[in-house]
């Protein structure tokens, strides 16, 4: 797929940057005003795909192994159950092998994912994609701006209460703390969406627990624990690094607005 | 909130003084002095319908037009062009394609957005089609260009208390309104943020794009401040293309 392309070449850009990221910063983090570790800067998941979660190829890979027919097996990102399977329930497993061969075949518009129709992906997916993302503190809130899709999320860290439950919002609604250099969310209201290409999901009554815990001045692990009684037998948990990017300048990134009519995308045969 | 902590102080230092004054809260300033525009703001006008004085029509409120003197002064041609949008807004408008809505057009649409502010860049981010704009606030250049945005490049200073904000490089692909107002790539605006207290801001535009004007305008307007009690942001993720019959997908509505 052509968007598998485009993911690679990303890839490449920013594994250079990777190198160059590494500036000295001082750790442990300075304090800001209201007390919170200041983590701010520009960040980005390493081995990072939207491919799979338990077999997390990135896009070049995936491309590689269609090219050349052999598997790419990666170490799974589920740390939780331990076997790194997700926990479906029996009907849900079903669901997610006819969503896979929906994504490949498309032929109907809400079998193309909505990261091609460039609509939010949400949270975690957010968290495993190449692009990087940006985080600014203010005193109360930690913000994470992403230069893919303009995607944002406000995650005010005064307890206030979530929204009323009817509301589904695309990015979820997360109220934090801080743990130490450790942000815990706690996020709900969210929309059912996928989460992998491979058509793994949750519905809109999965309630996510994230704690990004930060290393050292350039690293962060991203954990998330998944729990939707709707689809899932368990809570499930998955991990995946990050690392600090350049601080450049972001410069305008709209995806939207090179969108064309769904009918192009499917799979007419 | 530690955020109101030195706006405060000025308050108290304030009204002892100037006991008339204190009404209106004094604006809230960062730790260099600066004014301190962070919050959540939108406007209360019917700007994104039509900037200039219009009636009510049905599903479109009327007003009071944001335009200082109430003229657009469009060259000739532009001005037919103006007015065959107008008539066939329907289909031409490009918000009805969900596009960034361009700048200043961003500002007055009908719904809030949250000011972010740091002393080196200022932070916009737009409930509308979750907009974020980036205003450099460090005393660097456009890039060179051409480069076509649709929210242009936004490069701001501090004139006392006013954030200036320089903005180019602009595609010729937004519309100022629904009403057809437009404007080409060579488009220039100047923004200009002055709070007056602590909860509104006199936001003023000069329009400049010598292809469609015959020269420059004006455009002013009240930015307020949200103060309901745990006010926040939501999502307007624009429905082109009838996305919202289509998603979420696994549609699970049985499932539940």
């Amino acid at each position: 797929m052509k968007s598998n392309l485009i993911v690679a070449l990303g890839i490449c850009v920013l594994s250079t940057a990777a190198l160059v990221g590494q500036e000295s910063r001082p750790w442990p983090p300075q304090k800001l005003s209201d007390g919170q570790p200041d983590v701010q800067g520009i960040w980005a998941a390493t081995m990072a795909g939207s491919t799979s979660l338990t077999n997390p190829i990135s896009g070049g890979e995936d491309f590689d192994q269609r090219v050349s027919g052999k598997e790419i097996k990666r170490p799974s990102r589920i740390i939780d159950p331990p076997d790194g399977q997700l926990p479906y329930q029996p009907w849900a497993a079903a669901r997610q092998k006819q969503e896979e061969k929906d994504y490949e075949h498309p032929t109907r518009p809400e079998h193309i994912d909505t990261q091609h129709r460039c609509l939010l992906s949400g949270i975690p997916r957010l968290y495993t994609i190449v692009p990087a993302y940006k985080i600014v503190q203010t005193p109360g809130q930690v913000i994470f701006i992403w230069d893919e899709y303009h995607a944002y999320r406000v995650i005010p860290l005064d307890n206030r209460p979530h929204p009323a439950s009817n509301v589904k919002l695309w990015m979820g609604d997360g109220r934090g703390h801080w743990e130490g250099n450790t942000l815990v969310v706690d996020t709900t209201n969210v929309r059912g969406a996928r989460l992998t290409y491979i058509g793994d999901f949750y519905t809109d009554n999965a309630h996510v627990t994230e704690r990004m815990t930060f290393n050292d001045a350039n690293t962060m692990t991203y954990e998330a624990t998944v729990t939707d009684p709707t689809v899932f037998t368990r809570p499930w948990t998955m991990r995946i690094v990050h690392k600090r990017r350049p601080d450049d300048e972001v410069w305008e990134n709209s995806c939207w607005e090179g969108n064309v009519n769904p009918d192009v995308w499917l799979d007419k045969k | 909130m530690r955020l109101w902590f030195p706006s405060l102080l000025v308050v108290a230092a304030f009204s002892s003084a100037q006991p008339s004054a204190a009404r209106a809260q004094a604006i809230p300033r960062t730790a260099d002095g600066k004014p301190d525009l962070s919050g959540i703001w939108q406007v209360l006008n019917t700007a994104a319908w039509d900037i200039q004085d219009h009636a009510a029509q049905k599903g479109a409120p009327g007003g009071p037009g944001v335009v200082e003197g109430n003229e657009i002064p469009y060259t000739p041609a532009a001005l037919a062009q103006k007015k065959k949008n107008y008539e066939q807004r329907a289909t031409l408008d490009p918000e009805t394609r969900c596009y960034l809505p361009g700048v200043p057009h961003i500002t007055y649409m009908p719904y809030p957005f949250q000011i972010v502010q740091k002393p080196t860049e200022v932070t916009i981010l737009y409930e509308y089609v979750h907009t974020v704009r980036y205003i450099f606030t460090n005393n660097t250049p456009h890039p060179k260009g051409p480069i076509e945005w649709w929210l242009g490049d936004s490069r701001g200073r501090w004139e006392g208390d006013t954030l200036v904000v320089d903005v180019v490089h602009f595609n010729d692909q937004t519309w100022f309104d629904r009403a057809g107002n437009f404007h080409s790539e060579a488009l220039h605006v100047v923004e200009r943020y002055t709070p007056t207290d602590a909860d509104h801001i006199t936001y003023a535009v000069t329009i400049e794009d010598p292809t469609v004007f015959t020269r420059p305008w004006n455009m002013s307007m009240v930015l307020y401040r949200h103060k309901e009690k745990n006010f926040q942001l939501y999502e307007y993720e624009c429905y082109g293309f009838d996305f919202e019959k289509i998603y979420p997908y696994p549609d699970l509505g049985a499932a539940r």
